[in-house]
């Protein structure tokens, strides 16, 4: 029973990453109806700010118990990338989607060597956070008290998403820009700052994303594109465009990668991507996504 | 009168010519310094151990040119990247052909020194690799190579650390498990290990193998998944970034504690394993290289020093491999200028015989390059204590081996596997 906790808990760790990558991906796409494969990179990113403000901060002599709101900030300023980069997607927004795949693809490879201009090369850590947080133990079951933070985070986030886009204004006319743009300027939405706010709404949850899992981890220039690839299993599993399915494809890979790994751990990749192929084979729309008509 | 360029050249180097012949061009060619170029990775998850052999470069070039150069010569450093195979190939081009370099040294990943290595025999440069091998797993691609060295092979820590487990475990597990790097290193090291439980005839049953992507980073669910399996022992060569990360995570849930620990190639980011999260009394490797060996030369104790004046952090044995390369080429060029008697400056070719069996001390210990090309170096490994000294766990002085390269390495044409079972192992 122990070991299945520890399991389940790590699967939803790893799933509260990737959610929070998927949403910012699922949210651009919801809209703006853009494949952005650069939110690897946006990650990428959150996970170096986070290096760096953890660092001075630490070094500063803040408690590192206090190291949780310090990087979700330091995350959320990624979102100052936000409306730059939208105003450089504009150029393909009325594009094939192939030249939108390869512009996104474009920033990431030169995020990347920008992040080797600012950081250097080297995996970076944020040192004596992870194990400051202690663990809890549930009988013989021990977990880490920083992933189930971060799972509460993610859990937090999703939650306010959906609320935002539910029950307040901005979060309306949001939806209906993604369901009909055009109509949705005629009626006077200034589509324009819709755009540029959910594109860096979709940036600032990608830089938390980095920016909570770095204590357990490092930071690496090359972990944005392989993020990128488990972010598009999310989607793919979930539904395009749906938050919903971010939140389900995210739980179905974490969880399945983890059950792989502790039944026959050379299925670890085979186990995700053969949902991968059965959704769409089967469902292509994806979970919570709605068919093309 | 109207003077074509033609005519211009043939005029110049008629003029030319008498001047030419009137210089003594052997010794206006040794007075020219000899080029060294080198390749080593700068960026990504070697990147760190590409700056560390730098390092044994400079000190070692340092010190040649200090005491005189090499026979007579002054030595410069050309340096290139080490990137992906195909890049590296081209840059290797570019130091043979543009540069003019004597020699190239360096090479971490054996990825790259796989597809380097023929593209150099074939155009005949001489080269010394740091950490490359020629091998395709564990299976040797170039038998007899004429212009190419290659390092020791990269099984050689996990021989040594699996004789280390048996040496100081046995008797005291039974289940054992797995997490090593999912590539043919961390596959090879792994099936090394178990060859060698049942060369030694100890009983156990293998509870999990896992296979992390090198540079994947989450590691918690191969943390739960080996608690889950709950082995007496855990061999793992993970390295680079991943292995820190791994045991911050174990130690997070609890996954050392009351475990025997196996980890050949720790030593590659010993620093950055800090004593809060690895515990004392682990099978530790340094590989050719210990940075706090009492037994160390003085030269040794000297670079350790140097090293860490200069970068407030503590050398690991990629700084040894890079000397290792220098000093046999060193020795190889000695050697074939004296063969010559002080006459002629010596070909790549005579130098390159003259490598062939040449033994040399480096930084970790004594070390040779094999007839066959191939370097055997003394190997360093021990059990772990927690020193007031330092934030992260070195090897108690008491517990340390040392091993040389002919005790863990295959010989010329064997195969690995056979060798495994039929070799004499002194424990």
């Amino acid at each position: 029973m122990a070991a299945l906790i520890e399991v389940l808990a790590a699967g939803l760790f790893h799933a509260a990453v990737l959610f929070l990558v998927a949403a910012g991906l699922q949210l651009v796409f919801g809209v703006q109806r853009i494949l952005n494969l650069a939110c690897g990179s946006f990650y990428a990113l959150g996970a170096y700010l986070g290096v760096t403000a953890g660092g001075l901060a630490l070094g500063a002599g803040l408690s590192p118990l206090l190291a949780l709101p310090l990087l979700v900030l330091a995350g959320a300023a990624v979102a100052a990338l936000g409306p730059p980069v939208e105003r450089l997607l504009r150029l393909v927004y009325d594009r094939d989607e192939s030249f939108q795949l390869l512009l996104t693809f474009a920033l990431v490879l030169m995020f990347q060597d920008l992040i080797r201009m600012g950081w250097g090369s080297q995996p970076q850590q944020v040192e004596g956070v992870y194990l400051a947080y202690g663990q809890v133990q549930l009988g013989a079951a021990r977990i880490p008290v920083w992933n189930l933070l971060v799972l509460a985070a993610a859990i937090a986030i999703a939650g306010g998403l959906g609320l935002f886009l539910q029950r307040t204004d901005f979060g309306r006319i949001l939806r209906a820009t993604a369901e009909n743009r055009r109509m949705a300027a005629s009626l006077g939405v200034d589509t324009g700052r819709v755009y540029a706010a959910v594109f860096t709404l979709g940036t600032a949850l990608g830089g938390i994303g980095g920016a909570l899992v770095v204590p357990a981890a490092a930071a690496v220039p090359e972990k944005a594109v392989e993020l990128v690839v488990e972010a598009f299993a999310v989607v793919v599993i979930g539904g395009l465009g749906s938050m919903p399915g971010a939140l389900a494809g995210a739980a179905i890979v974490g969880l399945l990668r983890a059950g792989a790994l502790l039944v026959w751990p050379e299925l670890e990749l085979l186990a995700v991507y053969a949902v991968v192929v059965a959704v769409l084979l089967l469902r292509p729309a994806g979970l919570f996504g709605r068919p093309a008509a | 009168m109207r003077t074509t360029r033609r005519e211009l050249l043939a005029g110049a180097a008629a003029a030319a010519a008498p001047l030419g012949a009137a210089l003594p061009l052997p010794a206006y060619a040794q007075a020219r310094p000899l080029r060294v170029g080198i390749l080593a990775p700068r960026a990504g998850v070697a990147g760190t151990v590409g700056e560390v052999g730098l390092k044994g470069v400079e000190f070692a070039v340092e010190k040649l040119n200090a005491a005189g150069g090499v026979a007579g010569r002054r030595v410069e450093l050309v340096i290139e990247e080490e990137t992906n195979p195909r890049e590296t190939v081209e840059r290797a081009r570019r130091l043979a052909l543009q540069e003019r370099v004597d020699v190239i040294q360096g090479v971490v990943s054996s990825g790259v020194s796989l597809a380097l290595g023929p593209a150099l025999e074939e155009s005949r440069i001489l080269t010394v690799f740091w950490d490359g091998t020629t091998q395709d797993g564990v299976n040797e691609t170039m038998p007899r190579p004429r212009w190419v060295f290659r390092s020791t092979d990269n099984e050689c820590e996990a021989v040594m650390g699996s004789l280390m487990a048996i040496k100081h475990f046995r008797g005291q597990f039974l289940t054992v498990a797995g997490i090593n790097p999912d590539y043919s290193y961390g596959r090879n090291n792994w099936a090394a290990f178990l060859a060698l439980l049942r060369r030694f005839n100890i009983e156990h049953r293998v509870v999990t193998e896992q296979w992390p992507r090198v540079g994947g980073m989450d590691l918690t669910a191969n943390v739960a998944a080996l608690k889950a399996a709950n082995p007496d022992l855990v061999f793992s060569s993970l390295l680079f970034a991943d292995l820190p990360v791994f045991m911050r995570q174990a130690h997070a849930a609890g996954l050392l504690e009351g475990r025997k620990w196996v980890f050949p190639a720790a030593g590659f980011q010993h620093t950055a394993l800090k004593k809060e999260f690895t515990p004392p009394g682990m099978v530790f490797g340094h590989n050719t290289l210990y940075f706090a060996d009492p037994q160390a030369t003085p030269l040794a104790r000297e670079f350790v020093q140097w090293y860490h004046e200069r970068t407030r952090d503590w050398p690991h044995w990629e700084a040894d491999r890079a000397f290792f390369a220098m000093e046999v080429w060193r020795r190889g060029v000695e050697k074939a200028v004296q063969a010559k008697g002080g006459g002629a400056w010596p070909s790549n070719a005579e130098i390159a015989e003259a490598i062939r069996g040449i033994e040399v001390v480096s930084l970790g210990g004594p070390g040779r390059m094999r007839p066959d090309g191939v370097a055997e170096q003394t190997f360093i490994q021990g059990l772990t204590v927690h020193d007031p000294r330092y934030d992260f766990p070195i090897l108690g002085p008491d517990r340390i081996t040392r091993m040389d390269g002919r005790q863990l390495q295959k010989g010329p044409g064997q195969d690995f596997w056979r060798w495994i079972a039929e070799a004499r192992f002194d424990l």
